[in-house]
């Protein structure tokens, strides 16, 4: 049974189950020569009339921009959630509480509607960038709260007792550590954010949903857009896991066993 | 943990403050207070707002811009000013929640008044007059009047004014409207976020999910030309929607007293007509008496 390669046989299990789903959305009796010459502008290979991004384009540079503001709010977050002292560790559960107890959808209009009233009037991409980062920031820190409390204390004390300065200790001792916990469930979030990213649309950003939705409407053939946006989400988030992978692995190579030839 | 919140505190903190200092300038424009007429003429941009996902009034066309009724209109209103276009397409949500603040100059958006959008907006002059109409399965012969909706699952646009209308309680803000009749008795009202899931559920058979989904002519006619699944019920005849330029209430005085003057003028030299006919292939331009009315502040 093993003769053939896990490698192999992993291919055939995904080539059977994507088998499965063509042959489902077959019986859907679907036009998808519309769907071509749509391509180019679902994923954004050219810009709009007005020179703006759109597309898969304009979802990843909204999901890449809000992971990397978001991966600072989280840690900072995650920091207070930590303190003892109760400004930061108020602000930081404040926020979190908010931002994950609260609709996304109203912390887009908050920013997009609600900032106007007060004198600011934002930008789509801003607000749509701003709303992304507060929102994933917030789920974010608990998974870095989680990875920094993974690593037992026993490891600092080590560090300490080398005479090593704080910095290097948390540099070279803990962080690397607790990457192990946060990387998966941050490729998690990451994917979560790329689709989440639909969301801004209201606001008239051109992303994939938006334009495969105006698409649908126009040529009236809603499930054939929907898929070609799914085919660009699922193979953008295909790339995320693959990289999760990697890391994950070289992330890991001090806690694998070596295995005699 | 203090270990880790000082070390990283710092630089970080920094960091991210560099980034929103940054960004702020250039993702945001201050609201402007000025009158919205001195802007427009100041700047030499009016910025129009319209949904992308209305065809053949406003939607995506293949070259990736706005096309439609709307979008023309708004050109060639944008002209007779001689100022440049600018249009953004949100959600209709965002639209019609009002409380611009400035970031909108004008909404030619196919937008039919009523009472509670009163309350946002000043309604300046209709352009464009638009039956509402049932659409079935090709082959369902069991209504052909508007009676024939009683008792049946109609699908509508969720928070439209044809929704209303179904439900009864369509209030319309329109100067002069005429009182609204409902010649149906009790049926079942199923609104829908979008007409598209609406018209997927129609497909799978009279009855079903659906019997038929209640929507403006102008729109209805583009679906039925392409998708020949469905008919419009040619003998139901229901309320009548208008397309109404709207402003922000209550903001600019001689801006309204402006756009009910250019509108008018597009009327009178044809070229609403010519777009009209253009995008529907009728002319939808109202009759004048209920077109040139300024709503009340």
């Amino acid at each position: 049974m093993s003769r053939i390669p896990f490698r192999y046989r992993l291919y055939g299990v995904w080539a059977f189950l994507l088998l499965l789903f063509v042959g489902f959305f077959y019986t859907f009796d679907l036009d998808l020569g519309l769907i071509v010459g749509r391509v180019p502008s679902l994923l954004g290979l050219t810009l709009t009339r007005t020179g703006a991004l759109q597309g898969a384009a304009l979802t990843l540079f909204l999901s890449i921009s809000s992971m990397a503001i978001s991966t600072v709010l989280a840690f900072l977050t995650a920091m207070g959630r930590l303190s003892r002292r109760a400004l930061p560790y108020g602000v930081a559960t404040f926020y979190t509480s908010f931002f994950r107890g609260t609709p996304f959808l109203l912390q887009i209009l908050l920013i997009y509607v609600g900032l106007p009233q007060v004198g600011v009037v934002p930008s789509a991409l801003f607000a749509g960038i701003a709303a992304l980062s507060l929102n994933g920031g917030a789920y974010f820190s608990e998974t870095i709260r989680a990875g920094l409390l993974s690593v037992p204390v026993g490891q600092r004390e080590a560090g300490m007792s080398l005479g090593l300065p704080r910095h290097v200790i948390f540099r070279k001792i803990v962080l690397p550590q607790a990457m192990r916990v946060i990387l998966p469930p941050a490729a998690s979030q990451f994917i979560s954010l790329l689709k989440d990213s639909s969301l801004v649309s209201i606001m008239g950003l051109w992303e994939i949903m938006y334009l495969s939705q105006a698409y649908g409407k126009t040529t009236y053939h809603f499930m054939e857009m929907l898929l070609a946006a799914s085919a660009i989400y699922w193979a953008m988030s295909l790339v995320v896991e693959v990289l999760q992978f990697r890391i994950e692995t070289s992330l890991a190579r001090g806690f694998q066993r070596l295995r005699s030839a | 943990m203090p270990v880790l919140a000082m070390t990283l505190r710092g630089t970080i903190r920094s960091v991210a403050t560099g980034m929103a200092l940054s960004l702020l300038p250039t993702f945001c424009l201050p609201a402007l207070a000025g009158e919205t007429l001195d802007r427009v003429t100041k700047s030499g941009v009016l910025r129009e707002v319209l949904v992308n996902d209305y065809p053949p009034f406003s939607f995506i066309n293949e070259n990736s811009e706005i096309a439609g009724f709307d979008i023309d209109l708004s050109q060639a209103f944008a002209a007779k000013l001689g100022v440049k276009l600018v249009s953004d397409s949100p959600d209709w949500s965002v639209i019609v929640a009002g409380h611009w603040k400035g970031r909108w100059d004008i909404c030619i958006c196919s937008m039919t008044p009523t009472a509670p959008r009163a309350q946002v907006f000043d309604f300046i002059a209709a352009y464009s007059q638009d039956p509402t109409v049932v659409v079935v399965n090709k082959d369902n012969d069991s209504i052909k009047s508007a009676a024939d909706i009683t008792g049946r699952k109609i699908g509508v646009g969720l928070g439209s004014s044809e929704q209303d209308y179904l439900e009864r309680h369509f209030v319309s803000a329109e100067p002069g409207a005429k009182p609204v009749v409902y010649p149906f008795g009790d049926l079942t009202v199923v609104p829908y976020q979008g007409e598209d899931i609406a018209f997927l559920d129609l497909a799978l058979g009279t009855g079903k999910r659906l019997d038929g989904v209640f929507t403006a002519y102008s729109t209805a006619k583009g679906r039925v030309e392409k998708d020949s699944r469905f008919k419009i019920v040619t003998g139901a005849h229901f309320f009548r929607t208008s397309s109404w330029v709207s402003v922000e209430k209550g903001v600019d005085p001689e801006w309204n007293a402006k756009v009910a003057q250019v509108i008018e003028d597009l009327k009178k030299d044809g070229t609403i007509r010519r777009i009209s006919l253009k995008w529907l292939g009728y002319d939808s331009t109202p009759a004048d008496e209920a077109t040139t009315t300024t709503s009340s502040q």
